[in-house]
């Protein structure tokens, strides 16, 4: 076999493995959403207190971190703590694939 | 009741004077003239930490004021943990944080 062709091989079978450990589904993310919708906004863009963060379009993995840290409380939050702890980590790779999925004000801003 | 009237304006202005420096206002101009420690990571598209997770920052520019402040003032105590974070939060007063989270927040 060419290096070519062994070279494709291992790019595709990387790409692969990229995918199943991002593994989010934002179609299942938005059915577990609704509780977090009642605070965030249901587009994840409209938080119902000034001090609670707008998620819609922030990075997925950015997202994953944080409800991770809530649930293993390094990250301290007396809102968050429980709804984290409700969590597995399908649920949070969901949550953060859909609310990354949608679009709002947030953007990169030097 | 004028002295009860009285006595009420009082305790609000006392009241007002106790509250008002907890509440530093913010200056998005003053903001971005102090943007020089965030944008190093959050100015850039993309942009990965490197230690001890790697994840992508988040975007800054849109977000809640109030929320930006908050969390800043998180990483200064300790609540929130993240090395970088914590040293440059540390760094920062309140009226810094308030001018950053003016200029951040501003559409």
């Amino acid at each position: 076999m060419s290096k070519f062709w062994i070279a494709l091989i291992g790019l595709a079978s990387w790409i692969a493995a990229e995918q199943a450990l991002a593994g989010g589904d934002a179609a299942k993310g938005k059915e577990k959403a609704a509780v977090c919708g009642t605070c965030h906004g249901a587009d994840g863009n409209a938080p119902i207190m000034p001090d609670y963060p707008k998620l819609a379009g922030q990075p997925h993995d950015y997202l994953e971190k944080a409800l991770r840290d809530y649930k293993s409380g390094k990250r301290k939050n007396p809102l968050m703590a429980p709804m984290a702890q409700n969590l597995s980590k399908e649920d949070i790779k969901d949550l953060a694939a859909y609310f990354s999925s949608l679009s709002g004000d947030l953007r990169v801003k030097y | 009741m004028n002295i009860r009237i009285l006595m009420l304006a009082c305790a609000s202005v006392a009241l007002s004077i106790l509250v008002a420096p907890l509440h530093a206002e913010g200056d998005a101009a003053a903001g971005q003239k102090k943007t020089d420690m965030c944008a190093g990571c959050h100015g850039i598209p993309g942009f990965r930490t490197a230690y001890p997770e790697t994840y992508r920052v988040p975007k800054l520019g849109g977000q809640n004021g109030a929320y930006i402040v908050s969390a800043l003032k998180a990483y200064k105590s300790g609540d929130r943990q993240n090395t970088t974070m914590r040293a440059i939060a540390a760094s920062l007063t309140d009226q810094d944080m308030a001018d950053l989270a003016a200029y951040y927040s501003a559409k």
